[in-house]
Order: C-alpha cells, then sequence, then structure tokens
C-alpha cells in the first residue's frame, strides 16, 4: 500500500531541508520565505512505498499568495494519509497557529518540532509531552539540518497510518461560536466527510469564499448560515474571521506558557545587523556597495580573468589544437575536422568559456540569499519600487532573474497582488542573466576594447526599464490600481553553510552546462552546415551559404537599430533558442578556433561589421528582446494564458526595439557625426512618445455621471 | 495612535488594525492580533520592520498607518 506523507509548516521552517534528509534529494533550500513555490515529491529512503510531498509553506489555510494555494488544494483534494507539520521550535507561537488549522482537516498529523538546535542553543525549554497533550497529536524534536529526529519522524508517521487513528483537535471556541459551528455543521450535506465537517463549518463561520464555492450550498442554507454569523458576530463585537483568529491566538498562548520557558532575552544580534543595514539613511549606500563589489568580483576582476584564460587559452588554444591535430592524424575529411573544430568546439566553447564567471556570480547570489540579506533588500527597496508601482517584493525575482529569469519568473508567485505579480513578470528579464553576460563580454571585448563600463550599463538599463515599465504598464488600463501593502517576514541572519553555497552555485550553473552540452551543442552543429554549405549542399564561402541567403532576408528588420547584417541577425534569431547562442553562433560565423591562442582576432572580425553605436544597439536589443524558450515558457505558465504571454513578448520585443532604434538613430548623430535623417526625428518621436506615456495622468475608474460634467 | 508614530525599540500593545481586506487577515494571520505585543526594530522611511510574536515581519507605511497602538 502507498502512504502519501505532506510536509507542512510555516515559510522557512526547515520543509525542504526536513524533505531533503528524508528522501536524499537536494533540492533548493534559501533562507527566505517562499523559496519553495511548487510542491515536489520525493520517496522515503529505503521505503519505496512511502511518499513525501513537499508543500509551499503557509501560515494558514487562508491562502493569501498563489503559493499558499497550492498547499491548501494538495491537503483538502489529494487527501494525504497523513501530515508532518514542521514547527520552527524558535517561534513556536506563531507556528502553532497553523497547528491548530491542520489538526481539524481530519488527517492524522505529527508535529515535528524542528530547529530544536536552536532553541537549545538559545537556553530554552519546551515540554514535548506538555505541548503533545495539549495539542491532542504527537511531538517529535528534530534538527532537520543536523539529521536529528527525521527518521523517527518519518516512522511515527508511517506507524500513524497504519493504525488508522485521526487526530482529534483539543481545541474549543468560546460557547457562543461552538454553538454557531454546531448549527452550521448541522446544515452541511452528506457529501463532507464527518471527520472534515468540523473543518469546513469553521470555514463557512470565516466567510471562506473558496470553500463556499466548492460545497455548492442552496441559497436558502447560505442564508440562514449567514445569519448564524451575523449573530454571532453581534454578540461577539467582532467580525467573524478575527474572531476566529484571535480565539486561536490566545489558545496558544496559553499552550505556550504550559510548556515552555523562555529565557527573557534583549535584542538579538539579527535585531543589531537590522539596525545597521536598514537604517534609513545606510541602507541604500551600503546595498550598492554590496552589489558593485558582487559584480565587480565576478565580472570585472577575477571573473574577467579566469574567462579570458578559458577563452584564450583553454578553448581557443588546447582544446582547438589537440583536436585539430588528433583529426588530421587519423586523416579525417576536412568537413568533418570544421564541424568538431570550427562548429561545435567553435561554438560550445565560446559558450562555455564564461562559465567561471558565472560560477563566481551565482557563487555571491548564493551567500547573499542564504544569509538572509536579501529580503532586507526587498524591504528597503520597496519605498523605491513604490514610487514606480512596484512593490518591493518585485525586488527578489529580479535579483534572482540575474542569475537566471526562469526561477526569477517562478519567484514572483510570492507576489500575492495579481497586478504586481503579472507586471513583474513581464519585466524581471530586462535584468541581464547569466547567459546573457556572454553577449556582453563579447561586444565589450570586440567593441570597447574591454571598457569596465559596458557590463554596468547593461545593468542599469535593465532596472531603467523596469522602473520605466512598472510606471507605463501601472497607467494603462490593464493595472491600474495601487500596489498592495507590503508584508513580508524577515527570517534571522544566518551564517551560511559552505555546502549549501556551493549546491546552490552548482545547482544554477549545472543547468548552463547541460544546455551547452545539448541545445547549444546542436544549434552549433546546425548553424556550422548552413554556413558552410549552399542550398544545393556544395561547401562553399559563408557569404553564399544558406544562412547568409535566409539572414539576408529578415536582415533588413534590424537595418533601422544598425546591425542588419546577416551575421547579427542569425545570432539574434538564435538566442530565441538560449542567449548563450548568440555568442555560440559568432563562435561559428567568425571562427573562434582559426583564431588559436589570440582571442583578439575574432574580436577584430566582429569588430569590422560593427561600429561603436550599432554594436551597443545590438546588446541593448538583445538584453530587452524576448527572452529564450525556457523563460518564455515560465511566463506561460505564470501568466496562466496565451494571452498574457503574448502581451508579455510583444511588449518585451517592441520595447527592445525602440530602445536599440533610439540608440542607434541618436548615437550615429552625436557620436558619429552623421547626417540628421527622417530616422534621427522618428527617434526623437519615439522619445517623446515614451515621455508621454510616463507623464500622463493614470487611467483611473471614473463613475460616468462624474464624467459626463 | 498609528504605529508609525510608534519609537523605536519601544513595546506597545496593539489596540485594532483599521480597514477590512485581505491583507488584514494575512497580518492577523501572521500574529498581528488585538491585544498582543508589537515593537518597532527599524523604520525606514515610514516602512517598518516589527517584532510580532518572536518574528520579524516588515510593513509598508500604509500598514503600519493602520495598525492602532
Amino acid at each position: 500500500m502507498e502512504i502519501k506523507i505532506a510536509l507542512a509548516g510555516n515559510p522557512n521552517s526547515g520543509k525542504t531541508t526536513m524533505f531533503n534528509a528524508l528522501t536524499g534529494s537536494s533540492q533548493y533550500v534559501g533562507n527566505w520565505p517562499g523559496v519553495t513555490v511548487e510542491k515536489k515529491e520525493g520517496r522515503l529512503k529505503g521505503h519505496k512505498e512511502v511518499v513525501i510531498t513537499d508543500l509551499p509553506g503557509i501560515y494558514s489555510l487562508s491562502p493569501y499568495t498563489l503559493e499558499e494555494v497550492v498547499t491548501r488544494n494538495y491537503l483538502l483534494n489529494d487527501h494525504p494519509d497523513v501530515i508532518i507539520n514542521i514547527v520552527d521550535a524558535s517561534n513556536i507561537e506563531r507556528n502553532l497557529y497553523l497547528t491548530t488549522q491542520l489538526v481539524e482537516l481530519g488527517i492524522p498529523v505529527i508535529v515535528a518540532l524542528n530547529m530544536m538546535d536552536i532553541v537549545n542553543k538559545n537556553g530554552d525549554i519546551i515540554n514535548t509531552e506538555k505541548l503533545a497533550k495539549a495539542l491532542g497529536c504527537q511531538v517529535i524534536e528534530t534538527a532537520a539540518i543536523k539529521g536529528t529526529g527525521v527518521k523517527e519522524a518519518a516512522n511515527k508517521a508511517v506507524e500513524l497510518v497504519r493504525l488508522k487513528r485521526i487526530t482529534t483537535p483539543q481545541h474549543v471556541f468560546a460557547t457562543d461560536v461552538e454553538e454557531a459551528l454546531d448549527i452550521i455543521q448541522g446544515q452541511l450535506s452528506k457529501t463532507v466527510k464527518a471527520s472534515q465537517k468540523r473543518w469546513y463549518a469553521i470555514k463557512l463561520f470565516e466567510r471562506d469564499d473558496k470553500v463556499m464555492s466548492t460545497l455548492g450550498l442552496d441559497a436558502e442554507i447560505q442564508k440562514k448560515i449567514e445569519k448564524i454569523i451575523t449573530d454571532c458576530e453581534k454578540i461577539m463585537s467582532d467580525d467573524a474571521e478575527s474572531i476566529i483568529t484571535n480565539e486561536r491566538y490566545e489558545y496558544i498562548s496559553r499552550i505556550v506558557k504550559k510548556c515552555t520557558i523562555k529565557k527573557v532575552t534583549g535584542m538579538t544580534t539579527s535585531d543589531k545587523i537590522d539596525r545597521i543595514v536598514t537604517n534609513r539613511w545606510l541602507a541604500l549606500p551600503i546595498f550598492a556597495a554590496v552589489m558593485w563589489l558582487v559584480y565587480f568580483i565576478s565580472i570585472s576582476s577575477l571573473g574577467a580573468i579566469v574567462t579570458d584564460w578559458t577563452n584564450d587559452v583553454l578553448f581557443g588554444g588546447w582544446v582547438t589544437n589537440f583536436a585539430t591535430g588528433a583529426l588530421e592524424s587519423v586523416g579525417a575529411a576536412d568537413w568533418l575536422i570544421g564541424l568538431i573544430v570550427d562548429g561545435i568546439i567553435g561554438g560550445v566553447g565560446a559558450v562555455l568559456g564564461f562559465l567561471p564567471q558565472m560560477l563566481i556570480l551565482f557563487f555571491f547570489l548564493a551567500i547573499l540569499e542564504d544569509c538572509g540579506y536579501m529580503t532586507r533588500v526587498a524591504f528597503i527597496m520597496d519605498r523605491i519600487f513604490r514610487k514606480f508601482g512596484l512593490s518591493g517584493k518585485s525586488f527578489i525575482p529580479l535579483m534572482i532573474s540575474s542569475g537566471c529569469g526562469v526561477p526569477g519568473i517562478m519567484a514572483s508567485r510570492t507576489i500575492e497582488n495579481e497586478n504586481d505579480r503579472k507586471i513583474t513578470i513581464m519585466v524581471t528579464t530586462f535584468i541581464p542573466c547569466g547567459a546573457k553576460l556572454p553577449i556582453i563580454a563579447l561586444i565589450a571585448g570586440a567593441i570597447f576594447s574591454g571598457a569596465t563600463w559596458v557590463a554596468p550599463s547593461m545593468y542599469f538599463l535593465g532596472i531603467g526599464m523596469v522602473l520605466i515599465s512598472g510606471i507605463i504598464l501601472k497607467k494603462t488600463k490593464l493595472f491600474s490600481g495601487d500596489p498592495a501593502p507590503f508584508v513580508m517576514e524577515l527570517p534571522q541572519y544566518h551564517i551560511p553553510s559552505l555546502k549549501g553555497v556551493l549546491t546552490h552555485m552548482w545547482e544554477r550553473g549545472k543547468s548552463f552546462v547541460i544546455k551547452a552540452g545539448t541545445v547549444i551543442f546542436v544549434a552549433c552543429g546546425v548553424i556550422w552546415f548552413l554556413q558552410s554549405f549552399s542550398w544545393g549542399l556544395q561547401m562553399v564561402d559563408p557569404s553564399e551559404s544558406i544562412l547568409a541567403s535566409i539572414g539576408t532576408v529578415i536582415a533588413p528588420i534590424f537595418a533601422p537599430l544598425g546591425f542588419g547584417t546577416w551575421q547579427a541577425t542569425v545570432a539574434t534569431i538564435t538566442g530565441l533558442v538560449a542567449k548563450e547562442n548568440v555568442v555560440g553562433t559568432f563562435g561559428v560565423l567568425y571562427g573562434i578556433s582559426e583564431v588559436a591562442g589570440d582571442g583578439v582576432e575574432i574580436w577584430s572580425r566582429v569588430a569590422a561589421d560593427f561600429t561603436v553605436v550599432s554594436a551597443f544597439a545590438f546588446l541593448v536589443f538583445n538584453m530587452l528582446c524576448a527572452p529564450c524558450f525556457a523563460a518564455i515558457g515560465a511566463i506561460k505558465r505564470e501568466m496562466g494564458s496565451w494571452k498574457w504571454t503574448w502581451i508579455t513578448i510583444g511588449y518585451q520585443t517592441s520595447l527592445a526595439y525602440a530602445a536599440a532604434f533610439i540608440v542607434y538613430q541618436i548615437g550615429s548623430v552625436v557620436f558619429l557625426g552623421q547626417n540628421f535623417t527622417i530616422l534621427t526625428v522618428i527617434a526623437l518621436a519615439i522619445i517623446a512618445f515614451v515621455i508621454w506615456l510616463l507623464v500622463r495622468p493614470a487611467k483611473k475608474l471614473i463613475p460616468v455621471v462624474a464624467a459626463q460634467h | 495612535m498609528p504605529l508609525i508614530m510608534a519609537r523605536t525599540g519601544e513595546c506597545n500593545t496593539i489596540i485594532r488594525i483599521t480597514g477590512k481586506d485581505e491583507t488584514k487577515r494575512f497580518l492577523e494571520n501572521m500574529g498581528f492580533i488585538t491585544g498582543g505585543d508589537i515593537t518597532v526594530v527599524s523604520e525606514m522611511g515610514g516602512n517598518m520592520i516589527v517584532n510580532i510574536k518572536g518574528t520579524r515581519v516588515a510593513i509598508s507605511k500604509s500598514m503600519a498607518n493602520r495598525i492602532m497602538v
């Protein structure tokens, strides 16, 4: 018989850590609420018949954000056999609030009192026996991070299922409330399981719309229930929901007082750090310094050194020479040498060359996420983002997107307001992701002789576009309304574990390597083929190849942006498959391998096709236009409709085109001293239009009567 | 008085939370209930980090204005 165990608990209480310990998998664990946004399944180590589901964290069974809906739906509709409720023991009062609701579901519950190591270190004492009695379910002490008690919790859970013992809630509400609940229970149809009746009654009492609609009660019964609720509200002089919440917390306070001895402590270290890093004057300078340092180390200084080495020495020299030598010695055909050396090594090598740089960046991002600083930044940024129509919570998706847009888009689920969430999804890929870094590095090296301002300028461009888009989109009819109030739990600071940071870094880096070995590998081979052969399948000069003829047809679209060559066109289009492909394609087209040992040469060949201004326009377009297919897929999933996916892609691509157009047309006049043309006028007109979009009054829902006057 | 006027580091008791919406319900679920203790840990342009039932929660100015202490 298969047994389904669900892991439920507050955000950041260690569910995923426990999940990893139980199943032996290595799901990402982070130090901010909302790391897990989708449920994950695994099998208990050594017990194939036990399925464990890791659920997104929830504060209560009244969902507020999307990932909380995932959890509630699972608990209600998927009928897990047993719930392991992970309770952060260092924060027991707030965590038990959820427990009081879980025990009402009619499913056996086991409480895993997690983070006991921290409690013991603080010198606090929790009497688990008393606690178990008060809650009406078994309580097991665990420290998931060290693996203690984890096995026991799982065994007890399995045992409980075998015994078929249902947890009965111990908590009773005030007499008036209980009476009301009794009457409501009586109204429920027989389709509701007896064990779940109480839970449904409480939810109806709280006027939970979603539960109300799933039950599909008659209008008459609904009216009757509403009458009971209003009567009770009058007696208690509070609204129904608050009555339930307050009673639950009062009950928990009593239990906690009975079962725990807490040492009185003043300000914690976490608070002291917060005093400094969220200080009203220091917060922004500290944040700017941290980000500058991260990007300086991973992109400009250390990152640049390792990347140069891998590109020029490893792939440009050793690997290419070795492969050429080996293939020639076995007498391979010229076209085969071409395919392997120019196509595959050239393309894949050009991409993999940037791996070290990216790993360093991921390493630092993992530290920032893991220590708890990232949530503080969301708090700090809220004040600024609000001015641009976004909430501080949008910051976390943006920050994650600087690694990869796909998890960035997924992370937007923690934003409770539908409009804020949609805008965040639409703008989050403007932040240059890891895969776009190679494009920046290539252009910066080839055209701007490695100027250090190019990379930061792309980040500023991304942030600028996010903010501009925030204002523009908020003023359209689609998104009018204020951003939702900002409420977010801040985890305690802790020193990140090296293992955690390295795992996280590798998890992110791995997908990059896999992509290089699969999609980009194939794409580079295909591109090499298309650029080496003519339609008659004769090996020809690239300028007469299939690729050139296709590229030449599409190229005029990009001519007003300054990069109307077929090479740049093909590179941009292959970027849709994966952004690394842009560089891979350049590698193949300009032949990274023919310039063994001297990377500067490919650069000079690239440079011949670009001016300073057109290269910058090329960068701008590739940074902002539709993201790769993987990210488009994520947008589709999170938006939930093709309509919104197309709106997103359309918006991103037209913004990219407009921005690149302005850069090229205005830049050519200003920096290259070219003549003022009709296109320059159009560029100025676009700027004027954007300014109008920014300053026009927001669309508000004006009552019809008022508008007529 | 609204929480926004409370001094940093001082422990206050919540008298009520005005308004009636999803966010209010969410706050209540997180432990912002009438009669509960609340301490401002840090304040930045009206946005606040508060200590509620031993956890740190960041709330924006508009929310802090609605919490009466």
